[in-house]
């Protein structure tokens, strides 16, 4: 009985994720946006391309999500403040001092994992573990006072980082933007190097024992609040370098950290929560979604939000554990 | 529930209603307009904890009724020339059906789930104001006449606030409210005790589902401007969650005096430190979450000064 509703949700899935790529290919037919000639063609292997860099980026914040949400059973719904806060920080140092946004990161990176690892040591090492819901109130007070005060002191003007803004000619009618690729290839490299982390390192194995169970994990003489302070601080970083990534494509401000919060959400539902490998996958697939919805659908760019939000609310409705989470108990 | 326990909680809101009724004629406009919106969270405030409070499914996107009543008011009275009070009916029922349809499947979902899919609700219903333009005026908004009498939206909130706080009574004090406390405390136990807990989970969604679109609808009349942005603002979900969380959420008493002790507050800081007093507030939520999860009733209720059954 249980096998055959899990080969079920399994179709289902399937058939969600279907209709949601065919969705704006039916609208744009139905708006004559679609043509079907070679240089549509054209255009729509460039959308699809830049979605897939873009997912990339997604894809590296979410495993943040991810993994405090595997290690710890929290959802940290300040994940897109921090991400935020990285753009703004990348922001400060490219404006100020002059530093290229990607050489930031080696300031920016421990920044963040010193604050992750704060954050992690004053406030929710001591709600781990307890009622579900004080962790999600005490991140959710957190981003506020984290979007108040970077309001405070940058005002809510966009900001951008002019940086690479030529395009990549791949050939004469397809071309994906320079930044894109160049935020695509670090996003790749810094994820194909956490994961080597925890694969191999001591402390990576760690996180690992006690993201399978942490009364184990401590009876074999680790310290899980020093292993849960490495990962928020890791997951900080995480997020921060997703924010310079994202600083160099897109303006921003203080209010759009709650939509990279949603996204990353979805993203981790549809992958399976706690997940690394589904977590790319599914920022890829959140991300060429979205960039299908805004090239084929008038007035798109507005409808982007509404992609991630169907997403988490459908895929958590017909099967909880998304497409490879481990199984609900 | 002793019969004079009820006496001396009617005694109680006796008292706070003669106070509302004498206060409009002697204090200016301003502090008129203020009385009002404390009134308009305290209907927010205790709908909010109807669902999160009693039934424990916490609502991260509330303000979606809020800006849904709003809208219908804003819609009615300037493309269809209605007088203002019919639209608040209208609201109200729109927000009803609405309530249905999002919380049949979402109801499903369990804790911090229910909370992001609430996020996500209200912030596509924010996109969906904004992209549906021939209804809604999309993101230019709608401007309202300017025909407002600051008594006619005082008494009509007055009165809005008064059915809320009954209703709210009788949930606290109902067979319906403890059922919806069953299903806080343990929804597996709470159904094999033979609650239909599907039908308690909806009714009590759409009874926190309409009070709000009435305050929306009678806020937009009064503020005069409606937009996706203000309408949808997520702050708004963010002080009901506040207040009642403050004064204690699953009690009646607990937002009511949540909101009149922090909503005042908020407004003399706000005048003074623009942007601070959102900082203050993010720092408070925190601080309220993680040292004081029962708010101030928990603690009048450890310090003895109220009855236990007075949160339930």
């Amino acid at each position: 009985m249980q096998e055959k509703a899990e080969i079920r949700s399994k179709y289902w899935l399937a058939v969600f994720l279907v209709a949601a790529y065919t969705i704006p290919f039916a609208v744009g037919i139905y708006t004559e946006n679609v043509f079907f000639d070679l240089q549509w063609l054209a255009d729509l292997t460039t959308v699809i391309l830049n979605g897939i860099m873009q997912g990339g980026v997604y894809a590296m914040f979410a495993v943040g999500l991810t993994l405090i949400f595997g290690v710890m059973r929290i959802i940290n719904v300040a994940h897109g403040e921090l991400v935020m806060l990285g753009a703004y920080l990348t922001w400060m140092f490219f404006f100020y001092v002059g530093v290229d946004p990607l050489l930031a990161l080696f300031i920016t990176l421990p920044i963040a994992f010193i604050i992750g690892l704060l954050i992690q040591k004053l406030l929710l090492n001591a709600v781990v573990g307890g009622p579900e819901l004080t962790p999600l109130l005490i991140t959710f007070g957190m981003g506020l006072t984290i979007i108040h005060i970077v309001e405070a002191i940058f005002t809510t003007d966009y900001r951008t980082i002019p940086y690479a803004p030529d395009a990549f000619q791949l050939t004469e009618t397809i071309a994906v933007s320079r930044s894109k690729i160049i935020s695509f290839v670090m996003a790749a490299f810094i994820s194909i190097t956490v994961f080597i982390f925890l694969k191999i390192h001591r402390i990576g194995k760690a996180i690992r024992a006690t993201a399978q169970n942490a009364d184990v994990a401590m009876v074999c003489g680790i310290n899980i609040f020093h292993i849960y302070m490495i990962t928020s601080g890791l997951a900080a970083a995480l997020a921060v370098a997703g924010g310079a990534l994202v600083s160099i494509q897109f303006g921003f401000n203080p209010e759009t950290g709650v939509l990279y919060t949603l996204q990353a959400f979805a993203i981790i539902v549809l992958g399976g929560r706690g997940h690394y490998i589904g977590a790319l996958i599914g920022g890829v697939m959140l991300a060429v979604i979205e960039s299908l919805i805004s090239f084929m659908i008038p007035n798109g760019t507005a409808m982007v939000e509404i992609a991630s939000y169907g997403m988490m609310v459908f895929v958590l409705l017909i099967r909880p554990r998304g497409l490879m989470g481990p199984k609900e108990n | 529930m002793a019969q004079n326990e009820h006496l001396r909680n009617f005694g109680m809101l006796a008292i706070l209603i003669i106070i509302l009724c004498a206060l409009p004629s002697n204090i200016n406009l301003y502090q008129r307009s203020v009385i009002m919106f404390t009134m308009m969270y305290v209907v927010l405030s205790l709908s909010w904890n109807i669902i999160s409070g009693y039934t424990g499914y916490v609502s991260f996107g509330h303000v979606m009724f809020y800006g849904i009543g709003a809208y219908a008011t804003g819609i009615l009275v300037v493309d269809y020339g209605w007088h203002w009070i019919p639209t608040l009916f209208v609201g109200v029922f729109v927000s009803f059906v609405v309530s249905l349809i999002i919380g049949f499947p979402v109801l499903r979902l369990k804790g911090p789930y229910f909370a992001i899919a609430m996020l996500g609700a209200a912030e596509g219903t924010r996109v969906v104001a904004t992209v549906w333009e021939d209804l809604t005026h999309g993101g230019e908004g709608i401007g309202l006449p300017n025909i407002e009498n600051s008594f006619e939206t005082y008494f009509a909130m007055l009165v809005v606030m008064l059915v809320t706080i009954i209703v709210s009574y009788w949930v606290g004090h109902s067979r319906f409210g403890i059922r919806l406390n069953a299903i806080r405390e343990d929804e597996i136990a709470a159904e094999s005790l033979g609650i239909n807990s599907t039908f308690y989970k909806l009714f009590a969604f759409a009874l926190s589902a309409i009070f709000p679109a009435a305050a929306g609808g009678i806020q937009a009349y009064k503020v005069l401007y409606i937009d996706p942005e203000t309408e949808f603002f997520i702050l708004v979900t963010i002080y009901m969650k506040l207040f009642a969380m403050f004064g204690g959420k699953g009690t009646v008493i607990g937002p009511i005096l949540g909101t009149f002790v922090l909503y005042i507050v908020q407004e003399i800081t706000w005048v003074k430190f623009p942007t601070a007093h959102l900082i203050a507030f993010g720092v408070f939520i925190v601080l309220v979450a993680r040292f004081m999860p029962r708010g101030l009733m928990g603690f009048a209720i450890d310090k003895g000064w109220a009855r236990k059954g007075m949160v339930h």
